[in-house]
């Protein structure tokens, strides 16, 4: 029997080239995102193994106002370096100094790396000091500086050359000399600058009794937990000792939990898109290409063949199709990470990746999953075929065309109903997330069930633009064929719905942006770190705007890390005078020193209250009680937490603006101000200089980076689904050779046929995609506004684009079954 | 030469070869022929004698190897693909031994189908004249699976009427029937010939159905053998033994 269900699928394989594409597809890209995973996970921790090498313990400061153990830590007292060298077991020990330092290019302007833009010491024992010079040599006086090569090459900057870091002051410096990381050009896209000992002291911590840390390299002989254990003995409070591998393993964790788990959840997440998109597709093959042998299968019965054994057949066909799609999957899915890797990185993204690691884990899951999900799509169908009477193999009639039974009408009809009904829900009851997420669950599946039951109708309905008797031949054909069209159909809706939400979602939090800090922001230009991550300017800059003529008022807002009550937190400093003249700051207007404001937001989750006395926690370990002086708007530039600028002066010792508000006077024109502004930050490396306009438009696109990328892995979703589509019209056309061969032989021509076939098509992708744009729009607007508080907005235009695309596809997966269709021998049509 | 100009289609030298060199068969071996206008001209000949082929070629669905063949004064040969459609369309109707009709389509709309496809409309009159001969007045709105094997050849033979065609192809129409529904169709196209006008040509191995025709033809090996002109059951029969006898022992 298995040698009957081989033949038999070697007999169709042409048939069946569209399923294995889908699984492949699936199981590429779910291959693909493991191995991207695994691969950055190894060559991160291949990393973070290398910056820690040589490094025994590490003492830091114990105050930690992040929940990442590598979060921002506040400095230490210098003396501990002498303290630490004094311990027995110590080889070296050296201080380190680590800021924020954003170096010049060679073009006086910042150099925009994608990762933290970083200034410290150059560690003098190569063993301590993860980078090593490939180039010039270590710099020897205050002013002269080491470069990471990646950096240096950004920034076309050559050993000899005069140019300037930013801490944020500016520092005139010369570089003497390119560093590696290890075998890299860099850690990942940090940017890293390095004095002497005595010019990071200078220049970036500001201070000679202050440093970041001491690494410690033990004498030989003496276990990191043996030197950890003896250092602990001497420091003093607030300052802890690890050792090097437990350093590396933080750092490791650092990116792994956070950015890598994301980054796998999200690449996983459309791998699962892809598969289910593909499931649906396989399916609608499978249930086709049973019906069309359910009288060979009545003929094995007939001769004998049990129920059993002609279930077994069908899987056995699914089970080589999926496994042999699958394993080429996984080979697929090597070139699918090695290409991903490129677009990432191409997309701006520097990911360190090294060469591709394949681990079992991955083969066996991928492998698995492209299996299961074939089998999965075939189930359904092979019991279908199982229970063909051996009678139907005498009789002379066509496959059978089951109608569309009541109970999916009912049933689809009350699940999408219920659906609703939770999104309307939500949306009555104040925007409920529970209510609107099991409200889109409900519509989706209502929808899916539905599909067959509304194919028919709406074929006739969207069939009515085409024109002509093909256009009307096209009409029919889909309406007798509601559950297929409905099956080709379900995975571009799937797709196209999940594109749809996506778009209507990111343009609602879009909208919600911009409406809040349109709302909430009076004035007329802003000053931006633009791309800098974790940088900013010299806080001296909203002064210099402020003293310019066309400038009415001008207020500096930096951010920094602190715990309140507990929690970690990012907290905004300012003036609040100044800040209230542009920014509508409620109650928090006239912020007393000693005072924190918090938005509305963070205080009706607490329950804090005007007067409410916090504990903050600052990065130097001091603890201090504010009390709660005002409460504001929440998602203005302010963020949830302000403080007033003297006291958060107090705890830091590299203070830095990310943003400057600026008001012009009356009478002076936007274009003009922002010339003068332009002009004023100049020596600050130039920072973004933006519109109010322009900012409230930036503000709001941070979603469209992201929507680019979702889109990206989304078109993989829409290529399943279109040969989905492309297989099923295949399929259809072989089926319907004698029909075609009779039209042609009554006088239909060639370009007849393939209108006819092409109309099939569009109804099917414009049918797919109108229940998409459904599922999209309906669970979208009660899921929008849940997460944006009450905002919904369709982008029409998108949206119009999405419609189109659907269209598209389905020109274009009717290309070649309608060339096919075309081509037909007339005489073996009807002379069969 | 004035029977070969009311030849509604004719073939000169019509040869059909299939494969080639040891495997080469020649499925008809220069047959000239005319079909007149007006005329019910039935094709006999035992299985493989190559009647289907040349109806195929003189109907311009398959083309010749070599040789010439005329709709009308039209020779098939120097037409394009497109305009053999159009030819299909406009002058030549089919009815074929079963899967005749589109199932999509109702009954009428089968009818109408060629003329659909042209882009012309059906003449009212005519297609109520057709369909009444045809005896379908009340099933017009039926789909094909609601209707007999018989209704459908029905069907099938006012669809080959509906376009008024120069000449009218007929495969073995009664092949799936049983003897009753096949003589009633038989009828249908004696009418259509004797009170229409219409020319017919139908492929048939049965000489009962031969005998509705005005001439029969036979066909042995791919050439002509004979014509019988008023042929009956009997003549055909002993016409077709006839051949039987000489070609097996020529075999012999």
């Amino acid at each position: 029997m298995t040698r009957i269900a081989l033949k038999g699928l070697w007999a169709r394989r042409r048939r069946l080239v569209g399923s294995f594409a889908a699984v492949f597809l699936g199981v590429a890209f779910l291959a693909g995102a493991l191995v991207l995973g695994d691969t950055m996970n190894a060559s991160i921790g291949r990393f973070f193994g290398q910056a820690y090498a040589g490094t025994d313990a590490s003492v830091r400061g114990a105050t930690n106002v992040s929940d990442a153990p590598t979060g921002e830590r506040g400095t230490i007292d210098a003396g501990v370096v002498d303290r630490v060298r004094r311990v027995p077991g110590v080889a070296t020990a050296e201080p380190v100094i680590s800021g924020s330092g954003q170096l010049l290019g060679r073009d006086g302007r910042a150099i925009a790396v994608l990762g933290p833009r970083t200034a410290g010491n150059w560690l003098t024992d190569p063993r301590l000091n993860p980078y090593h010079v490939v180039q010039g040599r270590a710099p020897r006086a205050d002013d002269e500086v080491v470069v990471n090569r990646a950096t240096a090459i950004k920034g076309r900057l050559r050993v000899g050359d005069l140019t300037a870091v930013l801490t944020p002051q500016r520092v005139p410096v010369r570089v003497v000399g390119i560093a590696r990381f290890g075998d890299e050009d860099g850690f990942g896209g940090t940017s890293f600058t390095a004095f002497t000992l005595a010019g990071a002291r200078r220049y970036v911590a500001r201070t000679p009794d202050r440093v970041s840390g001491v690494s410690v390299r033990a004498a030989s002989g003496v276990s990191q937990g043996e030197l950890v254990r003896r250092l602990r003995g001497v420091l003093p409070a607030g300052t802890e000792a690890v050792t090097g591998r437990a350093l590396s393993r933080e750092g490791m964790n650092a990116v792994t939990k956070g950015f890598l788990t994301m980054f796998r959840a999200f690449l996983l997440a459309f791998a699962g898109i892809a598969l289910l998109v593909g499931t649906l597709g396989i399916h609608n093959t499978f249930a086709i290409t049973v019906a069309q042998r359910s009288r060979e299968s009545a003929l094995l019965r007939a001769v004998g063949a049990s129920r059993r054994q002609v279930l077994a057949s069908v899987i056995t066909e699914a089970l080589v199709l999926g496994l042999t799609a699958s394993v080429a999957g996984v080979f697929g899915g090597l070139g699918f990470a090695a290409l991903l890797e490129e677009v990432f990185t191409a997309m701006g993204a520097a990911l360190p990746v090294g060469g591709l690691v394949v681990t079992t884990v991955t083969v066996a899951v991928a492998v698995a999953a492209g299996v299961v999900v074939t089998l999965l799509s075939c189930l359904l169908p092979a019991v279908r075929a199982s229970r063909t009477p051996p009678v139907a193999a005498l009789r002379e009639t066509e496959a059978e065309r089951p109608g569309v039974s009541r109970g999916r009408a009912v049933g689809g009809g009350a699940l999408t109903a219920a659906g609703v009904a939770l999104l309307a829900g939500s949306v009555a009851a104040g925007d409920s997330m529970a209510a609107a997420g099991a409200g889109a669950v409900a519509c989706v599946a209502g929808m899916v069930v539905l599909g067959p039951v509304a194919a028919r109708p709406a074929g006739a309905l969207l069939g009515v633009p085409l024109r002509g008797v093909t256009g009307a031949l096209a009409r029919r054909s889909t309406a007798r064929e509601p559950r297929r069209v409905a099956g080709a159909a379900t995975a571009l809706m799937v797709g196209i719905g999940v594109v749809t939400l996506l778009t209507v979602l990111a343009a609602s939090a879009r909208t919600s942006v911009r409406d809040t800090v349109a709302r909430s922001f009076g004035g007329d230009l802003v000053i931006t770190t633009g791309s800098s991550i974790g940088g900013g300017f010299d806080p001296r800059l909203a002064g210099d705007v402020a003293r310019l003529p066309q400038v009415r008022a001008a207020a500096g807002l930096g951010t920094g890390g602190a715990r309140i009550d507990g929690r970690a937190v990012r907290v905004a400093y300012a003036d609040p005078a100044a800040l209230a003249r542009m920014l509508d700051l409620g109650s928090a207007a006239s912020l007393a020193p000693g005072r924190l404001a918090v938005s509305r937001t963070v205080a009706r989750a607490h329950g804090w209250r005007t007067g409410t006395p916090l504990t903050v926690l600052f990065a130097d370990g001091a603890r201090r009680t504010l009390t709660v002086g005002g409460t504001y708007e929440p998602g203005g530039p302010a963020g949830d937490y302000l403080m007033p600028r003297a006291d958060w002066l107090a705890h830091d010792p590299q203070p830095q603006d990310t943003t400057v508000l600026i008001a012009l006077r009356p009478g002076v024109g936007t274009t003009e101000g922002e010339r003068a502004v332009t002009t004023a930050a100049r020596p600050y490396a130039a920072p973004d200089v933006r519109t109010r306009a322009d900012y409230v438009e930036a503000q709001a696109s941070g979603v469209n980076s992201l929507l680019t990328l979702v889109y990206v892995m989304l078109a993989l979703a829409i290529v399943i689904a279109l040969l989905g589509i492309a297989n099923t019209l295949s399929l259809s056309v072989h089926e319907r050779a004698r029909e075609l061969g009779l039209l042609r032989a009554v006088g239909a021509t060639r370009g007849q046929i393939r209108s006819m076939i092409r109309g099939e098509s569009l109804i099917v992708a414009v049918f797919g995609t109108a229940g998409g744009l459904g599922i999209g729009l309906l669970p979208g607007w009660a899921l929008a506004r849940a997460a944006t508080g009450g905002t919904f907005a369709v982008p029409a235009g998108r949206l119009v684009v999405i419609a189109v695309i659907g269209a598209l596809a389905g020109v274009l997966a009717a290309l070649r079954p309608a060339r096919r269709a075309g081509r037909m021998d007339i005489l073996r049509a009807v002379a069969e | 030469m004035t029977g070969e100009r009311s030849a509604a289609a004719r073939a000169v030298g019509a040869t059909k070869v299939y494969g080639s060199g040891a495997a080469e068969v020649r499925a008809i071996d220069d047959v000239t022929i005319a079909f007149d206008a007006g005329r019910f001209t039935a094709i006999m000949g035992p299985s493989g004698a190559g009647k289907s082929t040349l109806m195929h070629c003189v109907a311009g669905l398959d083309t010749l190897s070599s040789g010439q063949v005329f709709v009308g004064d039209v020779e098939l040969g120097s037409l394009s693909d497109r305009q053999l459609t159009v030819l299909r369309r406009e002058r030549i109707g089919f009815v074929f031994q079963s899967f005749n009709l589109l199932p999509a389509l109702d009954a009428e709309e089968n009818i109408t189908l060629p003329l659909t496809l042209a882009g012309t409309r059906p003449d009212r009159a005519w297609i109520d004249a057709v369909v009444t001969t045809v005896g379908l007045g009340d099933r017009l709105s039926h789909r094909p699976a609601e209707l007999s094997g018989g209704q459908r050849q029905r069907v099938a033979v006012a669809r080959a009427l509906a376009s008024r065609p120069q000449i009218i192809f007929a495969d073995e129409p009664t092949g799936n029937l049983d003897s009753r529904t096949g003589a009633e169709i038989l009828t249908f196209l004696r009418e259509a010939v004797d009170e229409l006008g219409q020319t017919i040509v139908m492929v048939t191995h049965d000489p009962v159905a031969a005998a509705y025709a005005d001439a029969a033809v036979f066909l042995a090996d791919g050439r002509v053998r004979d014509r019988v002109e008023g042929p009956t059951a009997r003549t055909v029969l002993d016409r077709m033994s006839a051949f039987e006898a000489e070609t097996m022992g020529r075999s012999r």
